[in-house]
C-alpha cells in the first residue's frame, strides 16, 4: 500500500544566468513497511529528490502526497510540524547535538515531536530504543566519545524514537567501513519491518542494496528504472 | 528540555570566556563611572548637594559668578520674599596652619540658612580632607587678606568646589577679606525658571554647574568615556554572539531539520545571554561596590548603587539587542545547510 508518493516533481537551480534543471518530472511511490533505495551516479538528483521529499527544500513544481495531502503546498510551519512528527532523518554524518548525551538526544526528539508520553513512559521508550540499537550501556555518553558506527546507530534511534511514518536516510553508510555499513543497513531494514515504517534511502553502495525491498534508479534528473 | 543550559554546562570554557569579557567590560564601565562621579563631586559637591532650585547672578557677570555682584537692595528684597532663600559667595584663597603651611581652599559664606554652614566671626568650618592634612579642631588659621585669625570649629564631609576643600566663614569676615559689601549669588530652593528678577540671570542647578570653570569639559570627557564603553560593550556582545552563532549554523540547521522551531532557537540564545550577563553583572556590581567601600580616601570615587543598577540595565538591554541582531542569521539558516555542512 502506497503511503507516500511523488508526482511530476521538478527542481531547477539558477546558476548565474543559467537555469539548471536537476529534477525533470520525477514520479515514484513508497510502500508501507518497505525499504526503498534511490541509486544513481553523482549528479543524478537522488539526494535533491530525498531532501525535497523530506520537506527540507521546496520543489519547483509537482506534488508530494502524504496521507492524501499535497505537502509540497504546505507553508513553512506546516512542513516543520510534518518533519517533527511524521518524518525521521538519518544523514550522511550523524549530526548529533554535540552537547547532549545519547539519552538527551532522544529526549530532545520526543520533545520536538510533542510526544504525549509522560516522563516515565518517555524513559521507558528511550531505554527500549537504546536496547534495540544496542547502545543501552552508552546512555550517558556524549557523541564525541562514540565511534562512527555508534553515532549512526544513535542517529537512527533519534530518527525513529518518535515513531515516524517515513524514515529518510541520505547515504547513511557513506562514512562507515564495510562491516559497520552492513550493521547500519541491517538495523534500518529490521526497524522498518518491526516498526512498520516506510524508508527511503539514498545510497551509491551497491552492496547495501541487499538490505532493501525496492530499488529506484535515477539518471540525469529522471527515474530510469525500478526493481525489486 | 533546556538545551540552552545543557550547552552551557557542556561548553563551560566557551561561556566562561564570554562571561569574563562581559564582566571585565562592565566592571571597567562601573569603575570609570565611579571616577566620573567622584571627580564631579570633587569639583562641585558644594553645589550638587543643594536641593533643586534656582541660582541667580547679576546679568552683567555674563555667567561668571566671580564677576557677579548683587546689590543689597535686591538681595534684601528677594530674601524677604523667599524666606528659605540664601545669598552666598564663593572665592578661592589660602589658609596657613600653625606650622605656617599653606592650604588652598574655597571660602564660602552665606546669609543665615540651613543650606550652608553658618559660623561666627573668627570661626571657620573646613572640609574633612583638611583634617587628613593635620588640621585639628581648635587650631588657629591665618590668611594674608584677613586681619584677624580663624579658629577651626569643625569639619564637614565631602564639601568640595573646583577640586578644592570648602572653608565656611562668616559673612563679615568674608567682606573684610575681599573688600566687598555685596554677595555674588542667591539661591532659592524649589524655585523654577519662571521666577525672574530684573538685572539677575537665573540658572537651574544643572545650568549653574556648567558655569563652573572646567566642570562641563571634565564631565563631558568622562561621560564620553563611559558611554563609549557602553557602546563598545554592545558591539562586543553582538560580535561574540555573532561568532558563536556562526559556529553553530550547522547545529541550528540540524535542529531545524528535525523540526525544532526557530523561536526555540532564539529562546536558547536569549537564555544563554541572560544567564551569562546576569552572572557577569552581579559579580561586577558587587566588586565595584566593594571598591567603592575600600577606595583610597584621596581618590575621587563615588558610585551609588542606583547608578550601578542603571548601567546594569543598559548592559542588559544592549546585550539583548546585540544578541538578537546577531541571532537574526538563525532565521536564515535552512535545514539543508546542516546536511551540506558536514559534522556539527
Amino acid at each position: 500500500m502506497s503511503i507516500f508518493s511523488i508526482k511530476d516533481v521538478h527542481k531547477s537551480f539558477t546558476n548565474g544566468e543559467v537555469e539548471e534543471e536537476i529534477l525533470k518530472g520525477v514520479n515514484l511511490s513508497l510502500q508501507r513497511g518497505e525499504v526503498t533505495a534511490l541509486i544513481g551516479a553523482s549528479g543524478s538528483g537522488k539526494s535533491t529528490l530525498l531532501t525535497i521529499a523530506a520537506g527540507l527544500q521546496p520543489a519547483s513544481n509537482g506534488q508530494i502526497i502524504f496521507k492524501n495531502e499535497n505537502i509540497a503546498a504546505y507553508n513553512q510551519e506546516q512542513t516543520r510540524k510534518i518533519r517533527a512528527k511524521e518524518f525521521g532523518f538519518v544523514f550522511q554524518s550523524s549530526h548529533l547535538v554535540p552537547f547532549l548525551t545519547i539519552e538527551e538526544q532522544l529526549l530532545l526528539m520526543l520533545d520536538v515531536a510533542e510526544t504525549t508520553l509522560n516522563k516515565q513512559e518517555q524513559q521507558q521508550e528511550i531505554n527500549k530504543m537504546l536496547k534495540t540499537v544496542d547502545l543501552e550501556h552508552r546512555k550517558h555518553a556524549y557523541p564525541s566519545s562514540l565511534s562512527g558506527g555508534e553515532k549512526q546507530r544513535v542517529a537512527i534511534a533519534r530518527a525513529i524514537i518518535h515513531q515516524p511514518k517515513i524514515l529518510f536516510a541520505d547515504e547513511p553508510t557513506a562514512n562507515l567501513d564495510s562491516k559497520r555499513s552492513k550493521e547500519v543497513m541491517e538495523l534500518i531494514q529490521e526497524l522498518t519491518k518491526t516498526l512498520d515504517i516506510t524508508t527511503l534511502v539514498v545510497t551509491h553502495d551497491e552492496e547495501m542494496l541487499a538490505y532493501v525491498d525496492h530499488i529506484i534508479k535515477m539518471k540525469d534528473g529522471i527515474v530510469m528504472g525500478q526493481g525489486v | 528540555m533546556n538545551i540552552a543550559w545543557k550547552e552551557m554546562k557542556k561548553n563551560k570554557a566557551k561561556f566562561l570566556i564570554l562571561g569574563s569579557i562581559v564582566f571585565l567590560i562592565s566592571l571597567l564601565t562601573f569603575i570609570i563611572s565611579g571616577l566620573a562621579n567622584g571627580l564631579s563631586d570633587d569639583n562641585a559637591s558644594l553645589i550638587k548637594d543643594l536641593p533643586e532650585g534656582q541660582f541667580y547672578m547679576s546679568e552683567d557677570a555674563e555667567q561668571t559668578y566671580n564677576l557677579s555682584t548683587i546689590d543689597n537692595e535686591t538681595q534684601d528684597q528677594i530674601l524677604s520674599e523667599h524666606t528659605d532663600s540664601t545669598a552666598f559667595s564663593i572665592q578661592r584663597g589660602f589658609v596657613n596652619d600653625n606650622d605656617d603651611k599653606q592650604h588652598g581652599v574655597v571660602f564660602v559664606t552665606s546669609t543665615d540658612s540651613n543650606l550652608f554652614k553658618n559660623v561666627d566671626s573668627g570661626e571657620i568650618i573646613l572640609d574633612r580632607s583638611l583634617k587628613d592634612d593635620g588640621i585639628k579642631v581648635g587650631d588657629t588659621l591665618t590668611n594674608n587678606q584677613f586681619d584677624d585669625t580663624f579658629v577651626v570649629k569643625g569639619f564637614v564631609a565631602q564639601k568640595k568646589y573646583s577640586h578644592s576643600p570648602v572653608a565656611y566663614i562668616n559673612t563679615a569676615d568674608y567682606k573684610q577679606m575681599y573688600r566687598t559689601e555685596e554677595m555674588q549669588l542667591i539661591f532659592i530652593p524649589d524655585a523654577n525658571d519662571s521666577l525672574t528678577f530684573s538685572g539677575l540671570e537665573s540658572f537651574s542647578n544643572k545650568a549653574f554647574l556648567q558655569t563652573i570653570p572646567s566642570y562641563s569639559a571634565e564631565q563631558m570627557s568622562l561621560n564620553m568615556i563611559v558611554w563609549f564603553l557602553v557602546v563598545i560593550s554592545g558591539m562586543l556582545f553582538a560580535i561574540f554572539f555573532y561568532m558563536m552563532n556562526v559556529q553553530k549554523i550547522g547545529l541550528y540547521g540540524i535542529l531545524k531539520a528535525i523540526g525544532v522551531k526557530t523561536s526555540t532557537l532564539f529562546k536558547m540564545m536569549w537564555t544563554q545571554m541572560l544567564v551569562i550577563t546576569s552572572i557577569a553583572l552581579v559579580l561586577s556590581v558587587l566588586l565595584s561596590q566593594l571598591f567603592n567601600q575600600v577606595a583610597p580616601e584621596g581618590m575621587p570615587f563615588s558610585l551609588s548603587i542606583m547608578t550601578t543598577i542603571q548601567l546594569a540595565i543598559v548592559f542588559f538591554v544592549i546585550g539583548f539587542i546585540g544578541a538578537t541582531l546577531s541571532g537574526l542569521q538563525i532565521r536564515k539558516v535552512g535545514p539543508l545547510q546542516a546536511i551540506q555542512q558536514g559534522e556539527v
